[in-house]
């Protein structure tokens, strides 16, 4: 199917899902719950990931009627997932400053996923997983997922300032695990 | 080790054609430095296009979970509470002043009387 059609019946599936029909939302769900569980996966680990998304996606669904279309839906998901992440992680003090165990290692190796940048891939999911959450948070938001510093201060609840400190420690941080892996 | 003006050219990478341009085109600790930034750039582009698949069992939970949908916004119950608290302080002030006005008045007719 062209983009063009994609997005209309992905605007479809949005109008029927909104006037609550859920199978109209189950499809939306099976399009969008890898990249809601990777980036829940990326914030919390894999111990939480799948709450975290599961959550999400039911949060997701009760607010949308109040989803304008604004920004893109993946846009929305991703935001909704943000705070779950935050909530359900606030609630599973374990969490808070521990680094993740079990890191971010995903379920299999892709046949692309040969070679050196495959292995700096997995020396860096390691890094971002030693990283404490705070700054684990601003750099997959600003560096994986490319959201602004505005957007990740506002989904954070933290300033812009802060963003751009953490962004800075987290780097640094990042860089000196990388080499310390070599 | 690395001086100070090392420091202020990692602290901002993206500067071009000013004076830390300048000092990192001609600083070897300052180019490696910018070659490691760009390598971890590239991973870290890499790994953000990676997808991890969700449990097989994700789709199942949530639609045995969807429960009625909620039109009412969040905000509007926020910004109503938080009116009727501004309205109790408002209240509380204007009877205070109040209070105060009529010592006053009283204090002013004792003195004349």
């Amino acid at each position: 199917m062209e983009a063009g059609g994609v997005q209309r019946d992905e605007r479809e599936l949005l109008d029927r899902a909104r006037a609550g029909d859920g199978e109209a939302f189950g499809e939306l769900v099976r399009r969008y719950q890898d990249t809601v569980y990777t980036l829940a996966r990326r914030l919390v680990g894999p111990d939480l990931a799948a709450d975290v998304a599961q959550e999400a996606l039911l949060r997701a669904w009760r607010a949308l009627p109040r989803f304008r279309g604004e920004a893109a839906f993946s846009t929305w998901l991703h935001r909704i997932t943000v705070n779950t992440a935050w909530t359900l992680r606030r609630r599973d003090r374990r969490h808070l400053a521990e680094p993740l165990e079990g890191d971010f290692e995903d379920a299999g190796p892709l046949p692309e996923q040969a070679g050196e940048l495959a292995e700096a891939r997995a020396v860096l999911r390691r890094a971002i997983a030693a990283l404490n959450p705070g700054q684990r948070a601003v750099v997959v938001l600003r560096d994986l997922y490319g959201w602004s510093g505005a957007e990740t201060a506002r989904e954070l609840g933290i300033t812009e300032t802060t963003v751009k400190v953490r962004l800075h420690r987290a780097r640094r941080r990042l860089r000196s695990l990388l080499e310390g892996e070599r | 080790m690395r001086g100070p003006v090392c420091a202020a050219a990692a602290l901002f990478p993206g500067e071009r054609g000013g004076r830390l341009a300048a000092h990192r085109a001609g600083c070897l600790r300052c180019r490696a430095e910018e070659a490691r930034r760009r390598s971890l750039d590239r991973v870290l582009e890499a790994l953000g296009a990676e997808v991890v698949p969700a449990p097989a069992s994700l789709h199942a939970a949530v639609m045995a979970r969807l429960g009625p949908q909620d039109a009412a916004d969040p905000r509007r119950a926020l910004a109503a509470r938080a009116a009727a608290r501004y309205a109790a302080a408002a209240g509380v002030a204007v009877a205070l002043l109040a209070a105060l006005l009529a010592g006053l008045a009283r204090r002013h007719s004792r003195a004349m009387g």
